[in-house]
């Protein structure tokens, strides 16, 4: 049995690598949609925000080229030429209908946000020197996946099932990619001081974020999701034995 | 989703007018009209179409909610 110890600096190199590859991946989905969106209004928009995650992205690849992991292939880590992505894995593949985008701008562009938001004081300089901008502009994405999970939801019928579906696709692999709660990379980035914040109150903070705008669509019961005391929970076990904790997303996700 | 099932959404959108200055001692101009269901997905859109500037201020209001006072 091989038994691999991670570093501190394994931990960090392996969220900034997934922060980046579902940054760029993101953006691309996002640029699909840039002349297929319901209206020309939020065509404009999925252009926009597609220049903002590719932007966040080419910022966030150049940080791994100081690590030793990316030393002697530096092709790996140029998105172009890159073969090994950490991306969640419901964003390999092209968004099915226009619920898809706004299921994965809602959940997980928010997700990526509270990695930033715990980043604000972090101790490796390049990663807070980033944060303020990208919540910058992750604002007006958060406004955008609140609206429209607000305004396909009231709409009813089919238009709230495909919006059901797309979040269902969506929810679980997302809940998972802060990691579970005694994820040995998570422990050392919050002992490090690289994020302020274990994974189950990164969970926790992003379910305040998703929450209230589930429960006021009545979309929270079908998610598992419920709030006691100020407090968020999913009352269905996370898919942890299908989780790749290096490279923050499910095996085998379909 | 059916095409006629997103015509429906799209059916429901609403007028709103953008102003926006480029300097605190400019006044408030209107830079264009945008459609959006509601106030925050108007937030978002007059951010994204109208940014050929850095403003200093912008803000989106209803066109409903306009008196007019000449009609043309």
């Amino acid at each position: 049995m091989i038994v691999t110890e991670i570093t501190e600096q394994q931990a960090l190199f392996d969220l900034l690598a997934a922060l980046a590859d579902n940054k760029y991946f993101l953006g691309r989905r996002y640029a699909e949609w840039c002349n297929g969106a319901p209206t020309l209004e939020s065509s404009v928009a999925a252009a926009a925000m597609a220049q903002d995650e590719l932007g966040h992205a080419r910022a966030l690849y150049p940080l791994l080229h100081d690590f030793p992991q990316a030393q002697g292939q530096p092709t790996e880590f140029e998105p172009e030429t890159r073969t090994q992505f950490c991306n969640v894995a419901f964003l390999d593949r092209m968004f099915t209908g226009w619920a898809d985008f706004v299921a994965a701008n809602f959940l997980l562009d928010t997700a990526l946000s509270v990695i930033f938001e715990f980043a604000q004081e972090s101790r490796f300089e390049s990663l807070r020197g980033r944060a303020r901008k990208v919540l910058l502009e992750e604002q007006v994405h958060a406004l955008h996946g609140e609206g429209w999970v607000r305004r396909l939801a009231r709409t009813g019928g089919s238009v709230r099932g495909t919006l059901e579906a797309a979040l269902l696709h969506t929810w679980l692999e997302t809940l998972c990619w802060f990691g579970p709660a005694d994820d040995v990379r998570g422990k050392l980035l919050q002992q490090g001081g690289i994020l302020a914040g274990r994974p189950e109150e990164l969970r926790q903070r992003w379910l305040e974020h998703v929450g209230p705008v589930l429960l006021e669509t009545e979309l929270a019961q079908m998610l598992a999701l419920e709030q006691d005391a100020g407090r968020w929970s999913v009352t269905t076990p996370l898919p942890w034995g299908r989780w790749d904790a290096a490279r923050r997303r499910l095996k085998d996700a379909g | 989703m059916s095409e006629t099932a997103l015509l429906k959404v799209v059916a429901e959108t609403k007028l709103w007018e953008v102003f926006a200055r480029r300097k605190y001692e400019e006044p408030l101009h209107q830079v264009g009209t945008i459609a959006a269901d509601d106030p925050e997905l108007a937030k978002v859109y007059a951010r994204s179409i109208y940014d050929e500037f850095s403003w200093v201020e912008m803000v989106v209001a209803p066109r409903d909610a306009f008196i007019s006072v000449i009609k043309p």
